[in-house]
């Protein structure tokens, strides 16, 4: 082993690159477990920051079931509308006839809803904890951008087995995309091959799926990760203090990467690993009726992470109703008042907020507690984003609780609007006091 | 040349022989990087190998909606003895290519255009997001074109005159509930020995959705 070793770096010259990312390793996250705080309990201790190893685990994950599947998988949805095509076909044979195939597809799929759940929390976690100071801005813009792709990843795979969910949640995000102002027709021309759905456009999210996004996605998120190995995590709050760009500090929460660190990691993994075998082994959804163009399903409804947007749109159409608002049909020779339009325009802009938190905010303190209006926005995303997701369901949680559908509209409209800032507003009043009093004691 | 040069003050810029050639094969790459991007020109769709349009039927043929009246005969012409009631109406489909919906209305209380043998049809795509539309499916008690996808409502008694994003004025049935920016275009129709038709000149109308 040593001798390969020795004849590898002979060759590439590694060592220095090695002895470099062993002394940066020990930095990447925080651990109780060291000489100091010799605590049991340490990956309980900052659970957080080992939310961004789970993402990483169900993405190589999703790496291998995915490319298992593209041996049985094919693209192809030549076909009358309502008739089984040939890639809805390959992913029934996947289901019955592939010897472990379901169970394969089953990870995949779970593996893709747990992987955008762990990406949220990490991604609203950094988000209240401000790690994106002076030195940090890009980690966080390429996490941003992979959060996109992450979806992008979602959007691509769904349509594949060319049934009717995927077909018309597809139809919807098309349309959505041909509407964005001025150049949405040539972005769809250019990205689907057509601005309705054909059967190049199942060929092309195929290549999208398997073969672009998978480099783009190596490329940022490695660059994410490599980052966070160069420059350590930003340090808990609890050690927290301003200092200059680039500065880390060996403190007492850092042990050593193995074993202190690595073995959280893998504990993680593998409890992330049991769950996912469960799911994909006892819940995996079968595709539904074969893609019909002509007819448009019942309860139609996009992935549980995308359903805030498709509420977004519900929910402006009915506020104009509410208030009797008829927008223009066109203004600038777009119509830019229209429902939809103002309906990604909203999404854009929370997109770019989130993008672009460290220009917006550049102050000194990182501590959640200390931020009340910061965190409180924080909070009422996470409100708005909630109920949003309730009003995309107002069809079937009318008929469900068999409510006429005008009145669930008015409950869950007011509800978007009313629940998001009672429940951010005493985030706000409480921990406003609670930073005067704060800053009070430290003066 | 270069005494000439050298006597001139040294605060003039001067560019020298490697200068002149690094900046000359940078604009060459860039150039070059520059033109490959037309390539992309490639990911536009191609007319294809479509072929010509031969004469097609413009005779409405019923729709695959589950559970609707009409079901058993998917795929069939539709006729004018089945719209035996006012209030009846099916998804129907046109030319192979549209979703429409044909309707028996009372022609009492149409504003704004006027019944074929009391029939009226609209296309069927939402103008929203473009769902296809369905009759009396989801709202059985409401004489709405109603949109699943995102509670988009038309009515069919209120004809109004509405204008497409390119500026072309049609006749459609208003929105009166959800997010659909305009009207949902009528299809006017003729009946051809008993059979219901869409005879409109003007296709570009329809094609709307893509």
């Amino acid at each position: 082993m040593k001798r390969l070793y020795e004849w590898i770096d002979g060759r590439f010259n590694i060592s220095p690159l090695i002895a470099e990312g062993q002394r940066s390793i020990n930095f990447a996250l925080p651990s109780t477990y060291t000489r100091q705080n010799k605590s049991k309990i340490f990956w309980l201790t900052y659970p957080y920051y080992y939310v961004g190893s789970i993402v990483a685990f169900l993405a190589i994950l999703q790496g291998i079931t995915g490319l298992l599947l593209a041996f049985n998988y094919v693209p192809s949805a030549v076909g009358d509308p309502g008739t089984p095509t040939e890639a809805y076909l390959s992913v029934e044979n996947i289901m019955k006839f592939v010897p472990l195939g379901a169970l394969i597809r089953g990870i995949h799929q779970w593996g893709a809803n747990l992987l955008v759940a762990a990406l949220a929390i990490h991604a609203f976690w950094a988000f209240f904890r401000s790690p994106y100071r002076v030195g940090r801005e890009l980690s966080w813009l390429l996490g941003a951008v992979s959060l996109g792709l992450a979806l992008a990843y979602s959007f691509s795979g769904y349509l594949l087995p060319w049934d009717q969910l995927g077909y018309w949640a597809a139809t919807i995000s098309v349309q959505i995309m041909r509407s964005i102002p001025v150049v949405g027709d040539l972005i769809a021309q250019l990205l689907l091959g057509g601005t309705t759905l054909s059967p190049v456009t199942l060929v092309r999210m195929y290549y999208y799926h398997v073969s672009l996004l998978p480099v783009v996605a190596i490329i940022l998120v490695g660059a994410h990760i490599l980052l966070v190995l160069l420059q350590g995590v930003s340090e808990p709050e609890e050690v927290w203090k301003p200092r200059k760009a680039g500065q880390r500090q060996a403190g007492p929460l850092f042990g050593l990467f193995l074993p202190q660190q690595i073995i959280p990691v893998l504990i993680l993994s593998l409890v992330t690993l049991g769950i996912v075998l469960l799911l994909g082994a006892f819940a995996v959804q079968v595709p539904g009726d074969p893609a019909n163009k002509f007819l448009t399903p019942q309860f139609i409804a996009p992935e549980w992470y995308f359903l805030w947007a498709y509420g977004l749109l519900k929910w402006v159409g009915w506020l104009y109703e509410v208030v009797h608002f008829v927008p223009p049909a066109t203004v600038f020779g777009i119509d830019l008042l229209s429902a939809k339009v103002v309906g990604i325009l909203i999404a854009a802009a929370m997109f770019l907020v989130l993008v672009l938190m460290p220009v917006i905010d550049r102050g000194d303190e990182v501590r959640a507690l200390r931020r009340p209006l910061k965190t409180a926005v924080g909070v009422w995303a996470i409100g708005l984003l909630s109920t949003l997701t309730l009003y995309a369901l107002n069809e079937i949680l009318s008929s469900y609780l068999s409510i006429p559908i005008g009145s669930m509209n008015l409950a869950l409209g007011s509800i978007v609007v009313i629940v998001p800032v009672v429940v951010a507003a005493p985030f706000f009043v409480i921990l406003r006091r609670h930073a005067v009093k704060g800053s009070t004691k430290e003066a | 040349m270069t005494e000439k040069a050298a006597g001139k003050p040294k605060s003039r810029r001067r560019i020298d022989r490697r200068q002149f050639v690094q900046t000359l094969v940078s604009l060459g790459i860039a150039g070059t990087v520059l033109s490959f991007l037309s390539l992309l020109m490639s990911l536009l769709p191609s007319a294809g190998a479509g072929g010509e349009e031969g004469e097609v039927d413009n005779v409405f043929k019923y729709g695959p909606e589950k559970g609707a009246w009409y079901s058993d005969r998917s795929g069939t012409d539709v006729k004018l003895e089945d719209f035996d009631q006012v209030g009846k109406g099916a998804g129907v489909l046109w030319r192979g290519k549209y979703s429409a919906i044909v309707i028996r209305v009372d022609e009492s209380k149409l504003r704004g255009a006027t019944a074929t043998s009391g029939l009226v049809a609209f296309a069927a795509f939402c103008t929203h997001l473009c769902c296809i539309s369905t009759w009396h499916l989801d709202r059985p008690n409401e004489d709405v074109l109603f949109c699943r996808c995102h509670d988009g409502a038309f009515d069919p008694y209120n004809i109004i005159k509405d204008t497409m994003l390119n500026g072309t004025e049609y006749l459609g049935a208003q929105v009166i509930a959800g997010p659909p920016p305009r009207a949902a275009p009528i299809i006017p129709i003729e009946i051809q020995d008993g059979k219901v038709a869409g005879v409109a000149k003007d296709l570009g109308l329809y094609d709307y959705c893509g």
